[in-house]
């Protein structure tokens, strides 16, 4: 189990996204708000002509927003078809995972348990595997 | 018709070469059943289109071809090899004709009596046989070499076409897309580095070489909704005739492009929809007046495209769904029981008539009516992503909506503001803009529910920033906002205001993320030129979404529509005259409306024009009063050749003009009174106004007149007299002119022939030999002898 993962700090913990997932990492400048929308999605951005939709992580997550970094980085990932901006509190390097991902008895959290698809051992300690599909729907559909 | 010619050739030359192996099987194992299903199935699909196309050899040769195939797959006989030769001569044949096809020529039917005699049974003998199906093969050739040379050489005029898989056109569009979009974003940068000639010039030219490229590829996928609507009046006709009814149809929307492959694909949901809709759907003629209903049934088709999807409508003013009956069938059909139809909502009893196995004819024709139809349209629609809707009221007719998708496209949209941002809006939903402002706009409240008031009409409006929740519509500034009235394809209009409209634009709709998609807003996003996003908005949904959309109310306003789409409403414009009484014109005439300085027209006598962009109009109008001081209000009216000023005090209005126009006979200027708004309104009649104004501006060639040749009294005061009068000064040399002015007292001087000669004299009282000739100063009798002399020529 030697899979890339790239990791970063959402909602103040550390977290990973599976690295083969991740088009580029991007520091995202301006956001079309969609009014209308769910919260968890700040709106669009445009990249290389193309429109990404940008996911706030913490939020969809199922917490409060954090105070936004003026210049946010966000991992690009693609989803049938769809392009999103994955915005994080911070985003380090590429790293290895130095197990399978596990389930911990008691969970990791009502927002965290829908969204990782388990724990892995990393070289910077126990990181959670976020779960792209699950996080771009949004806490709505966790709830339904 | 060329078309369905170059689909022909393409498809049986595919055909051919795909049949070629199976042939080549077949010959080796005459009995292979599955072979020869596949070749009498090409031999089969090529007789049936002969008779479409008229290709009388072809179809013979198809046709015994055919035959003698059939005659094998029933069991009656064995296939054997002269059989075999018998058919693959004739195959081969058909690949010779369809290339004469192509290049347009005709094609001998010499040799084709050979051909179809060796398929016959009696000739079977090996001997007879083989040469037999050999001789005409041999020929072939032969023929073909003599004019093999030429035949390339034609071929390569003709338009070729070939097939190609939809993927690899997807995935070209999708790329051509992308560069578009990667142009603009280069053309961002470019703008935000400034000028730079050297990268700004092949920069230009790669745009004019994309923008041609995407045209091209959009074209290949798309095909304008005409070519489907064009085989419906057909269709209809023969259906109505077979079924004694008598339908009209009336089409919108046909320049809505729609992916090629969708067409096909939703062909035959409609034929069978436009079935049921004149078999059970329309009355009879008497059935109809008996309902005080027009004799002649109404089928409207109306097309939308909106995002990412079209809407067709196809609407008939009928009986409508009987409710009850198909309630009642269903439960007897067993598909559900009493209490659970009893629990449906209307609209869930509508809906039943997709449901297979049912159908609400009390009588099977041979056009429908046998249950199969409706349950397999909606399964055709859905497989192709759409959806299906139906919306019915009893005695007033039946609307089924089909939403179809459009996976990439490029849409005309309206840009527009709200709260610092941009959103476009289909332009096809667009039925007018007006100013909150405008006099002509009254809002109300209703409830909770704002209306305007607009020509007479209430309807509801909503603002776009209440509907995207970023306003309180308490807060909203009504007056100061921009209204957008949006017609949606069930015909239901709404006002949307926003905080100002900026531009058209052809925008390239991309799909949008499932969970902006839920929100019920959006249709999809393109991007701005500067690169931002611009989210498209899903007009049907928002109005559903604030209950805008009444399916019951929207079928029973179709009729009263159809009723006044008959009668033609006009397009007129409203303007007050000089003189301060209200006009109006008939829209279609005019061309644009300018307002000049005074100065720039210019008034002699009867004689009025107005200079307008360095080019001289005729000015009509005045005749109701003075000019303003300063500037003049102009209507420039066209009736396509050439154009008039119209002087009026101001412009009102656009209008209808629904009621009849009352002929007038006091004014020749005037068309007749027409009743606008409760008032009678002058309407201008463009015939006679023309007629007036733009006479001899554009006459054939004028007439030619010589003029005395050395005579400077000639030269100075006859030629601005007769050229004013409408002629051309002849030249020197030998040409002959239509008129020659000579002078009573320097006879003999002819500078060249003429076909009519006028002769002026010096003195003011006639000489006695002078009956003939007109005095040098009487203007008038010159001028009517000119005249003559045109009428002479003309008549």
């Amino acid at each position: 189990m030697n899979d890339l993962l790239l990791m970063c700090m959402v909602a103040g913990r550390r977290a990973a996204i599976p690295a083969i997932r991740v088009q580029s990492v991007i520091e995202i400048e301006d956001i079309t708000p969609i009014p209308g929308a769910p919260a968890f999605i700040r709106g669009l951005t445009a990249l290389r002509s193309q429109a990404l939709t940008v996911i706030d992580c913490s939020v969809a997550l199922g917490f409060e927003t954090a105070q936004a970094p003026p210049d946010q980085r966000a991992a690009v990932v693609e989803i049938d078809g769809h392009l999103y901006a994955l915005l994080v509190d911070a985003a380090y390097d590429v790293g290895e995972a130095l197990s399978d991902p596990i389930e911990v008895p008691g969970g990791f959290g009502a927002g965290w348990q829908a969204a990782t698809r388990g724990m892995v051992e990393t070289d910077g300690g126990p990181t959670l595997l976020i779960d792209v599909e699950a996080l771009v729907s949004g806490p709505v559909s966790q709830a339904a | 018709m060329d078309d369905l010619l170059a689909d022909f050739v393409a498809e049986t030359r595919e055909m051919l070469e795909a049949s070629s192996g199976e042939i080549v099987a077949w010959e080796a194992d005459p009995s292979d059943t599955a072979r020869l299903d596949t070749i009498f199935r090409f031999v089969h699909t090529v007789k049936g289109n002969c008779g479409f196309f008229d290709f009388p050899q072809l179809e013979k040769l198809s046709h015994a071809a055919e035959d003698a195939l059939s005659e094998c797959r029933s069991g009656r006989r064995e296939p054997d090899r002269a059989l075999v030769s018998a058919v693959l001569a004739i195959i081969d044949r058909i690949g010779v004709m369809t290339d004469s096809i192509e290049a347009g020529e005709e094609c001998s039917a010499e040799g084709d009596d050979d051909l179809i005699a060796a398929l016959q049974p009696g000739e079977i003998t090996s001997v007879v046989g083989e040469p037999k199906a050999a001789t005409p093969q041999q020929a072939e050739p032969a023929d073909g070499e003599d004019d093999a040379a030429p035949k390339a050489a034609r071929s390569n005029g003709v338009q070729r076409s070939i097939r190609l898989p939809t993927e690899l056109l997807d995935e070209v569009m999708k790329g051509v897309s992308d560069m578009v979009l990667a142009r603009n974003d280069l053309a961002r940068r470019l703008r935000e580095a400034g000028e730079q000639p050297t990268i700004d010039g092949p920069f230009d030219r790669l745009s004019a070489i994309l923008a041609d490229v995407r045209n091209a590829i959009t074209r290949m996928r798309m095909q304008r909704l005409e070519h489907l609507f064009g085989s419906l009046p057909r269709l209809v006709r023969d259906l109505s005739n077979e079924l004694g009814k008598q339908v009209m149809v009336d089409f919108e929307g046909g320049e809505v492009e729609l992916d090629r492959e969708m067409v096909e694909m939703v062909r035959d949901p409609l034929t069978h929809i436009i079935r049921n809709a004149i078999d059970h759907g329309l009355e009879g003629p008497g059935e109809r007046i008996k309902a005080d209903k027009r004799e002649i049934g109404l089928l409207k088709f109306a097309a939308r495209q909106s995002g990412n999807r079209i809407t067709l409508t196809i609407s008939d003013d009928g009986r409508g769904i009987n409710i009850e009956r198909l309630a009642a069938k269903a439960v007897a059909a067993g598909i559900y029981s009493q209490a659970e139809v009893d629990a449906m909502s209307q609209r869930r009893k509508h809906y039943l008539i997709f449901e297979p196995g049912l159908s609400t004819a009390d009588e099977v024709s041979s056009v429908s009516g046998r249950g199969v139809g409706m349950d397999v349209v909606r399964a055709n629609i859905e497989r192709v992503g759409g959806s299906i809707d139906v919306a019915s009221k009893p005695g007033e007719g039946t609307s089924f909506y089909l939403k179809l998708p459009l996976t990439l496209s490029i849409i005309a949209a309206l840009t527009v503001g709200s709260d610092g941002q941009r959103y476009a809006i289909p332009r096809s939903y667009v039925e007018e803009i007006v100013f909150g402002s405008s006099d002509h706009i009254d809002f109300a409240e209703a409830g909770d529910r704002r209306l305007i008031t607009f020509r007479g009409k209430r309807v509801p409006c909503l603002s776009l920033a209440e509907i995207l929740g970023t306003q309180a519509g308490d807060a909203m500034d009504w007056e100061a906002s921009t209204l957008v009235l949006v017609r949606l394809a069930s015909d239901d209009i709404f006002a949307l205001a926003v905080d100002r409209v900026y531009d058209h634009e052809d925008v390239v709709v991309k799909p949008i993320a499932p969970a902006i998609m839920d929100t019920g807003l959006y249709a999809g996003t393109t991007l701005l030129d500067d690169g931002r996003p611009m989210m498209l908005l899903d007009l049907p949904s928002i109005a559903q979404k604030h209950e805008l959309v009444n399916e019951m109310r929207s079928a029973t306003r179709v009729p009263e529509e159809e009723t006044a789409e008959q009668r033609k409403a006009q397009p007129i414009m409203l303007f007050t005259g000089l003189d301060g009484r209200r006009r109006a014109v008939r829209l279609e005439l005019v061309r644009r409306i300018d307002t000049i300085a005074r100065e720039a027209i210019d008034i002699e006598g009867s004689r009025v024009q107005a200079v307008i962009d360095g080019a001289i109009y005729p000015l009509a109008g005045l005749e109701h009063g003075e000019l303003t001081a300063d500037r003049c209000r102009l209507l420039r009216l066209s009736d396509g050749d050439s154009e008039i000023v119209y002087a009026v005090r101001e412009v009102l209005d656009a209008a209808e003009l629904e009621g009849e126009v009352i002929p007038s006979d006091a004014d020749a200027m005037i068309e007749g009174v027409a009743l606008i708004d409760e008032r009678p309104v002058p309407v201008i009649d463009g015939h006679a106004l023309f007629a007036r104004h733009s006479g001899g501006q554009r006459k054939a060639p004028p007439l030619s007149c010589r003029l005395p040749a050395d005579s400077d009294w000639a030269r100075t005061i006859l030629e601005p007299l007769v050229e004013a009068a409408g002629y051309r000064i002849a030249g020197d040399g030998d040409e002959e002119s239509d008129v020659a002015i000579e002078l009573a007292e320097a006879p003999a001087v002819a500078a060249g022939p003429a076909r009519r000669v006028i002769r002026l004299r010096h003195e003011p009282d006639a000489p006695g030999d002078g009956a003939d000739s007109i005095y040098r100063y009487d203007r008038e009798a010159l001028l009517n002898a000119l005249k003559r002399a045109r009428m002479g020529e003309t008549a």
